[in-house]
């Protein structure tokens, strides 16, 4: 029987910044310690500071102006969670009350017990034995998709299930990305044409599992797995070979939403699902991808 | 004064070659790693040091009711990274004194207000020890936190200076010229706002001489960072400029 | 290992891949995921080397001593190995949180080594029972994405590959005390032969089946591995050393696939280690070349 196995040399080694190349105009970058602009008139936003009347940056990155409101993004940083985000989440602590949950944010961020639908699907009194039941529904090490609904004020997100599309997550895969790579949408649940599905959560955590049938959808308030189904090899395919993809995509630092997801997909299926873990392979990947969103636009 | 080595020929030039304010060549990189939210790579010359940062995250324990951010350092040197090989890379006196020395130096540079309850936890790996170590180290720990995304005051720099035996001063000290007997000084700096955050000092400087050498220090800080700056916005551009993350709204 | 945490729908998720010979990346149970390697790194080292394996990154330095042998075996030299688990790779490793991982590891390649068969002590003997050549093999664990034994052993064998051992001479002086001299020229040197040096092999059982090279996720799956020890002599695979490591138990017919599967693997990835370095040595040039190191 044979093995797939390669030893590459570092003399061989891709460069990633060859991707640039292709790029129209290079975008103005600030340095910690450079000023923006005076302050007056402005507000300033993340990721700068106020210091001798003059905006400063507080990290490396690209200026962004909504208004008046003046930031700084960072190419990558910890999740900073706004109202309204999609997040997957990971439990990491069963509280009083509560689930700890790690949303790659700088601070651990709580779902708790009066957020989530508990099986029977309607609204409940919180009796005392939900408490001590709540291992059943979510334990240390499960997986979530949820919506932030608040922000505590040292900065703790505060996390909700309560719709039907949301709750504990089934059998599939996470992908780690950094957040600033996943764009804000309006939809970040979807079902791609490529036969999985993606939830694309605005923490940098990504996703991917096998469409679920219709008659599958809601009713069990999103608690309820199927450990015994065996996932077929079909989709598992599909489901490896987006794995790859949108590594390969974070790889080359090409944002990722449901298109650009959907061209890597369709650039990496002349390959075999174990090739594209190979850096050339990326990189040949990333360099189409990127010409096909460039097509796109224009 | 110890020295009994004189650190300058008659043509002015050190022992590597190089002239009294020159520094030795410097290369880094942003992002060696995948795993850390921030990694570094430094070359001062021979001297070479990887820097990794983790957080900020949720601090752990007792720690949890502190209003600023919590920094905690690690300084390890790899065993063969010095030309006798070292027994033990951390624990020794010498890796925590620059332990607490950059948490003394990364606390004046990482805006502390903004993490109440985080860690930030920046680890060091030395792994060739050319001199200056602390300084690079230093230098290598700013660029992983940019990296990292972590928000600063402005860069902190580190840089050594010395004194040769005809009193001119040295900037950016090989471990040849450390051995040698001069004296010493190295100064951690936010070199923009001119402010020192760290200064250490050993053997005897003269008080008339002292302000020199720090200057001279000084001066070297100001280089390094025009240096670390340009490779930040390189690095940037080049991996961002991939995608529209660059983009401006 | 840095702890991974799962749920146990994924941890479902990656049996069942396993049992297709589908995982989750798309390999089977006998591929191992891209590694790069790259020798000389290190400048204060007689002999370096490092290797990427995914997210699994190891530098080894070689330095090199004299020594007087054991008085046990007087025509022997000396092997010594280190660990050090790099506060880098993950936040637990800070201070004393690796030791228990680097013990393990350092146990694993001495046992690997132990047997003369595997590595050949006398070419580091000088003069037999006065003076020898102690090597120090410094481990430093850069990153950890599973598989660590596999990847350490990789690396340790292309360092030694590297090293260089200056020329010595020796001259009889009075009252028989022999003076040695090392070759000060950096070219004059001599190599360590390599080609019984030994690779270690993870085999990892899921559920009821053994694969290799396991990821940091699918090391958390499993109840039980067993590294195996290959060491290759005139085109045979041989066993130099085995230990089961992860506190489950295995069935003795299971334990026999392990190590077969193990034993044929670890004879691949020898020949492709060993073409490598060549090729790397012929590209690279006599000289100190200029190493790519962390830059690119």
């Amino acid at each position: 029987m044979s093995t797939n196995a390669a030893i590459e040399l570092a003399l061989d080694r891709v460069d990633w910044r060859d991707l640039a190349a292709h790029a129209d105009h290079l975008p103005r970058v600030y340095t910690p310690g450079e000023i923006l602009m005076p302050e007056a008139g402005f507000m300033r936003g993340h990721g700068t500071f106020v210091e001798d009347e003059n905006i400063k940056a507080s990290v490396a990155g690209v200026i962004q102006k909504v208004n008046k409101l003046i930031s700084v993004r960072p190419l990558k940083s910890r999740y900073v969670g706004e109202i309204g985000d999609v997040v997957v989440a990971r439990v990491s602590e069963v509280q009083q009350k509560r689930w700890r949950v790690d949303t790659n944010s700088r601070l651990d961020s709580i779902l708790l017990l009066s957020s989530v639908n508990l099986p029977g699907g309607e609204l409940r009194r919180r009796s005392a034995e939900d408490e001590q039941m709540m291992r059943r529904y979510l334990d240390e090490g499960d997986l979530i998709s949820a919506e932030v609904q608040n922000i505590f004020e040292e900065g703790t997100l505060s996390l909700y299930t309560r719709s039907l599309k949301y709750g504990k997550l089934s059998q599939g895969i996470l992908v780690k990305v950094f957040p600033a790579l996943v764009k804000r949408r309006k939809m970040h649940f979807h079902n791609l044409p490529c036969g999985a599905s993606v939830i694309l959560g605005n923490n940098g955590y990504i996703w991917i599992s096998p469409t679920k049938g219709q008659e599958q959808e809601g009713g069990e308030g999103g608690f309820a797995l199927n450990l015994n189904e065996h996932i077929p090899r079909v989709d598992r395919e599909v489901i490896a070979r987006l794995r790859n993809s949108i590594l390969a995509l974070a790889k080359c630092k090409l944002m990722i939403y449901d298109t650009s997801i959907q061209y890597a997909y369709e650039e990496s299926l002349k390959y075999e699902a174990h090739e594209l873990l190979q850096q050339n392979v990326i990189y040949d990947i990333g360099e189409q991808t990127q010409a096909r969103l460039r097509d796109a636009d224009d | 004064m110890a020295s009994n080595f004189e650190l300058l020929s008659e043509q002015g030039l050190r022992l590597d070659g190089r002239r009294p304010h020159e520094l030795r060549h410097i290369k880094c990189k942003l992002g060696v790693f995948e795993q850390p939210d921030g990694s570094a790579y430094m070359e001062q010359g021979n001297t070479k040091v990887l820097a990794a940062v983790y957080g900020p995250h949720q601090a752990k324990g007792k720690k949890t009711e502190s209003n600023d951010v919590i920094i905690n350092c690690q300084y390890s040197q790899a065993t063969f990274s010095t030309a006798e090989r070292k027994n033990r890379p951390r624990g020794d006196r010498k890796s925590l004194e620059f332990k607490m020395y950059l948490q003394q130096a990364l606390s004046a540079a990482i805006k502390s207000e903004l993490y109440p309850r985080s860690q930030i936890d920046i680890y060091v790996e030395v792994l060739q020890a050319d001199g200056a170590n602390y300084a690079v180290a230093l230098n290598a720990a700013t660029l992983a936190l940019i990296d990292a995304g972590i928000c600063l005051n402005e860069f902190i720099v580190a840089c050594t200076a010395s004194l040769s035996k005809s009193n001119i001063p040295l900037t950016d000290i090989s471990h040849f010229e450390e051995v040698s007997g001069g004296p010493k000084l190295t100064v951690a700096a936010l070199p923009t706002a001119e402010k020192i955050a760290f200064l250490e000092m050993s053997e005897r400087f003269h008080i008339d001489h002292l302000e020199t050498v720090i200057e001279t220090a000084m001066a070297g800080c100001r280089e390094i960072r025009d240096i670390l700056e340009a490779a930040v916005k390189e690095h940037l551009l080049h991996m961002g400029s991939a995608a529209d993350w660059a983009r401006v709204c | 290992m840095a702890y991974v945490a799962l749920s146990e729908a994924e941890k479902t998720y990656i049996l069942h891949g396993v049992e297709d010979d589908f995982r989750c990346d798309g390999r089977s149970r006998r591929d191992y995921r891209p590694m790069e390697l790259e020798t000389g790194l290190v400048s204060n080292a007689s002999g370096s080397a490092r290797l990427r394996l995914a997210n699994t990154d190891i530098l080894v330095g070689v330095k090199t001593e004299i020594d007087v042998p054991n008085p046990l075996t007087p025509e022997f030299g000396k092997l010594e190995f280190f660990v050090d688990c790099s506060a880098n790779a993950t936040p637990e490793f800070e201070g004393r949180g690796g030791s228990d991982l680097a013990q393990e590891l350092v146990l694993s390649l001495q046992n690997a080594y132990e047997s003369p068969l595997a590595f050949d002590y006398r070419t580091l003997c000088l003069i037999p029972g006065q003076q020898c050549w102690k090597l120090y093999i410094d481990i430093l664990i850069l990153e950890c994405g599973g598989n660590l034994h596999d990847a350490v052993s990789l690396a340790a064998k292309a360092a030694l590959f590297n090293t260089k051992l200056p020329r010595v001479t020796a001259t009889l002086l009075d009252a028989g005390i022999t003076d040695l001299i090392i070759s000060d020229n950096p070219y004059d040197c001599t190599r360590i032969g390599i080609e019984t040096v030994p690779l270690l092999v993870t085999v990892c059982k899921i559920g009821d089946y053994c694969l290799v090279d396991p990821s940091a996720e699918e090391e958390v799956c499993s109840t039980v591995s067993v590294v195996v020890s290959v060491s290759m002599r005139n085109g045979e695979p041989f066993l130099s050393g085995t230990h089961l490591t992860g506190g489950g138990a295995m069935h003795r017919d299971t334990m026999r696939n392990c190590l077969q599967l193990g034993l044929s693997i670890g004879e691949h990835l020898d020949k492709l280690l060993t073409k490598m370095l060549k090729l790397e040595q012929e590209r690279v040039g006599p000289k100190r070349p200029k190493t790519v190191g962390f830059l690119k």
